[in-house]
């Protein structure tokens, strides 16, 4: 990017999240390495299923969390150890999190009655005092403290912000300012933002109304009012929609967009309802493990999915495996498509195609043939389930057709869009051999063919690996290897109990691809196996895995000699 | 029908019987006679009496003064102590619930055993003097009282939304302000019942009393003595002091206002919670039913004033 440009944008940040991790306690990561800035009157939405690592994200930029790692900075002042009644932030609480004890003025009040406003100080003659400000020396002076310590910079970056810190430390401590004395609000003062801020929510009739005696949608409303009351810089919401009827959460998420373009304040909005976030967004940041999996506009997300994860989480969608063929084609229900996309020959990749793109034509116009097998009216339209030979297509469309009658299929080349494939091998870098010529993965034995690690070699009586030409002997005791095993040659068995079964696991992840399903199947060790089945399972199903002897690739981690005898 | 009126007999029965003997004590208070359960002609001459014993009187000095002082510090402490443990670790919390779990079941006696050889102790060896007074009697009456405290605050704190605290913070409040503006009002019925659960159990404590006071308070050079450890050593001469009886009824009318107070004042939140919208009517019967209530209550004790102060 341009420098100048670049520095231009940055002045609009409001807020940037550098390498920003959160690991708790136990070891698991909440957010991993996350990088994020917001424009200032933006409305972005962190959107993810839950426990994506979204909540404790804006639990950190609110400052009821502490990141591991990295650093957050407010209008580019590092703010990540701040406490949250230092910031210029304020939350909207998924319960709503109202002061039961007080009622609605007082909640809405709360803010206000701690607020200290600066007053310029004057003398007896009414002239401004100068003096010199202790308060900005303390703060320059902490931040050179934290630059020091800041192990992200280089070290010329270091110095550089160093001097800057060091002569704006001269500059104050040399220069006497307009001395100022901090005086809370006046009663008229409160009385007058409380009523605009409860006219904005619509509640201007409610002021002397116990918390206990209003509705869930009221209660919403307060929650709100109590924080603009305020006027945070940020607004942040956590699945504010979360516990109202359907009917209600459409009509506040219209309202709660209006309110944002008149307040043109930033809003930072968590929701797991990809729908929510469509509607509202001038930003989504789709999440999944604490990773961001794509940053980008509604409509960019929706057409332009960056992997099979942010595909299927955001709208319906048939996602295919396909393989890429020369000249911008691309191979899946076995026929060759035209596509817009360019990806290098033979790749194997992810197709994808919103139910709204794919056309129905008469069977002799069609690029591909298939038959209705199911069909359901939703108002709008039509929902088709077509079957292409074993695979299903979801088709939405206007017209009217014949369950099992027979339909010609159409797809244009830019509804066609193609994403990099995740994974097609499950890789394990922390594998080992045990006593019995087993590999170990994830502490569980495989069997294996141990002699792939010596091209050539036997196993003799012993458990020793011999070289082709019986010179050499390898004792593979507690070596590390690397294994793979191909996503297809990893089997799923229902029965636990069953003695085929190697390892078991709880299924933490599901992508329906056209004629089968990909299950992430993740043991009690955080260890995770990725294999394909046409059956469907439901989250957190326990089963187990079973894996061939030919089908485990491994290789050494050294070289074969230090394990020779 | 007939089940319906056995069960209801039943419960009245028990109950009769529990307050039979409070009952006689009380009639027993409006008569003279020396000796136990003889009727001497009907008189409010004890109440007099009462209010020109010294001793006595004393003893009840001594006894509020305890009870208010020892409450209002385990109250605090307990308060305090059951904020810190549920904000701190998991494992750090269950340990001290566990062990505050043990003087709550363990055997008074245990306790008032082991404080009295922890103060010789002390004394012994560390004041080279006999340190039992006011102080050790508080501190064991608050050693007393603390755990329940702790266990009245504490699901107090359990039922609170932890976001509430959180949302204090966030509108700008520093952890200090927030616990004062909301974490404490959130708690306050729980504080409130663990204060006067402390008033009771110093108030009618005797083996601690005993085990741990020294001279102090109204007592001036002598021991302190409570109305519980005054009435034992009476008995132990063989002699109960007859204004004992109009003690006794005094109390019994007291507990009876504040309990009834406690239940209309939890009512009254209850109803505010619940947030029913009553008809005109409605609000008519309910104040005229408070009215009545208050009515006897203020009866009662003008009751009690007005036979004093003919008497003293």
């Amino acid at each position: 990017m341009d420098g100048g440009l670049h520095k231009l944008e940055k002045a609009n940040y409001i807020i940037e999240l550098k390498n920003v991790s959160r690991i708790f306690d136990d070891d698991t990561v909440a957010v991993d390495n996350f990088n994020f800035y917001v424009k200032k009157g933006e409305f972005v939405t962190f959107l993810g299923p839950s426990g994506c690592g979204k909540s404790t994200t804006l639990r950190m930029i609110a400052g009821f969390d502490f990141p591991s790692k990295g650093e957050i900075l407010l209008n580019g002042k590092d703010i990540s150890l701040l406490p949250p009644n230092k910031r210029p932030i304020n939350m909207v609480f998924q319960k709503y999190a109202l002061f039961p004890h007080l009622d609605v003025y007082e909640n809405v009040a709360f803010g206000l009655r701690l607020k200290k406003i600066p007053v310029e100080l004057k003398d007896d003659q009414g002239n401004l005092v100068y003096k010199i400000n202790k308060k900005k020396i303390r703060e320059i002076k902490h931040e050179i403290n934290a630059t020091k310590r800041n192990r992200h910079l280089t070290e010329q970056e270091k110095e550089e912000k160093l001097a800057k810190l060091n002569s704006n430390l001269e500059a104050v401590s040399s220069n006497p300012e307009v001395a100022y004395k901090y005086k809370k609000l006046s009663n008229k003062e409160i009385d007058e933002k409380v009523a605009k801020a409860l006219k904005i929510v619509d509640l201007d009739a409610l002021e002397e109304r116990d918390i206990s005696t209003l509705s869930g949608g009221q209660q919403q409303r307060v929650a709100i009012a109590r924080a603009i009351v305020n006027e945070p810089e940020i607004l942040l919401l956590d699945e504010p929609l979360g516990a109202l009827d359907l009917k209600m959460r459409k009509d506040m998420q219209l309202e709660l967009k209006d309110m944002h373009t008149r307040l043109g304040i930033t809003f930072i909005y968590v929701t797991h309802d990809q729908e929510e976030a469509l509607t509202m967004s001038d930003t989504i940041v789709v999440m999944k493990d604490g990773v961001i999996q794509q940053i980008g506009k509604p409509k960019d997300i929706y057409d332009e999915p960056k992997n099979a994860f942010v595909a299927d989480f955001i709208g319906e969608s048939n996602i295919y495996n396909a393989t890429m063929l020369k000249d911008k084609h691309v191979r899946f229900l076995d026929f060759n498509f035209v596509c817009v996309d360019d990806f290098p020959v033979n790749e194997k990749v992810d197709v994808v195609i919103r139910p709204e793109d794919v056309e129905i034509v008469p069977v002799e116009k069609g690029m591909i043939k298939g038959y209705i097998h199911n069909k359901i009216f939703k108002g709008v339209n039509y929902q088709y389930t077509v079957m292409v030979g074993k695979n299903e297509l979801i088709v939405k469309s206007t017209k009217d057709y014949q369950v099992n009658s027979q339909i010609g299929i159409s797809i244009e080349p830019d509804s066609i869009h193609i994403m990099k494939k995740d994974f097609t091998m499950n890789i394990y870098t922390d594998a080992w051999i045990n006593n019995k010529n087993e590999i170990m993965i994830d502490d569980l034995p495989f069997e294996c063919d141990i002699t792939q690690l010596i091209p050539g070699s036997t196993v003799d009586n012993d458990g020793y690996v011999v070289s082709k030409d019986g010179k050499h002997r390898y004792d593979f005791k507690d070596a590390d290897v690397v294994a793979e095993v191909s996503i297809e040659k990893v089997e799923v068995i229902d029965d636990i109990e069953d003695e085929r079964v190697q390892a078991v696991g709880e299924i933490v992840d599901q992508v329906y691809k056209g004629d089968h399903y990909r299950l992430i199947v993740r043991t009690e060790n955080e260890e995770d196996f990725v294999l394909d089945t046409p059956y469907t399972y439901n989250y957190n199903d326990r089963v187990g895995i079973h894996i061939d002897k030919a089908d485990i690739k491994m290789r050494l981690k050294k070289e074969a000699k230090e394990y020779e005898i | 029908m007939v089940k319906k009126v056995l069960a209801k007999s039943y419960v009245y029965l028990m109950l009769f019987l529990m307050y039979v003997p409070i009952l006689v004590l009380v009639v027993f208070s409006f008569t003279d006679g020396e000796s136990v359960g003889i009727w001497n002609g009907f008189t409010f001459d004890l109440y007099g009496r009462l209010f020109r014993n010294e001793e006595i009187m004393i003893a009840v000095g001594n006894t509020v003064i305890i009870a208010l002082i020892s409450s209002v510090c385990s109250t605090i402490i307990g308060t305090l102590g059951a904020i810190g443990v549920y904000y701190s670790k998991r494992r750090t919390r269950a340990i001290i619930e566990n062990i505050n779990q043990i003087p709550v079941v363990n055997a008074e006696i245990v306790l008032a055993l082991s404080l009295t050889f922890m103060f010789v102790f002390i004394g012994t060896y560390i004041f080279h003097e006999n340190i039992f007074s006011f102080w050790t009697l508080l501190f064991g009456h608050m050693i007393l009282e603390v755990p329940f405290v702790y266990l009245n605050v504490k699901p107090k704190l359990q039922q609170m939304d932890p976001a509430l605290y959180e949302a204090a913070l966030d509108l700008g409040c520093s952890p200090r302000q927030a616990l004062y503006k909301v974490t404490i009002p959130q708690i306050a019925p729980g504080v409130l019942s663990g204060f006067m659960l402390s008033i009771t159990l110093s108030l009618d404590d005797f083996i601690v009393t005993a085990f741990t006071s020294g001279p102090g308070l109204l007592s001036g050079a002598g021991k302190i003595e409570t109305i519980s450890t005054f009435i034992q050593s009476s008995i132990k001469k063989k002699i109960v002091p007859i204004e004992v009886r109009a003690l006794t009824t005094i109390i019994v009318a007291l507990v009876l206002i504040a309990t009834v107070l406690l239940v209309m004042y939890q009512n009254h939140l209850k109803f505010k919670a619940s947030a029913r919208i009553l008809t005109q009517k409605q609000i008519v019967a309910r104040r005229i039913k408070n009215s009545v209530i208050y009515g006897i209550l203020a009866a009662i004790v003008i009751f009690f004033v007005v036979i004093i102060c003919i008497n003293l």
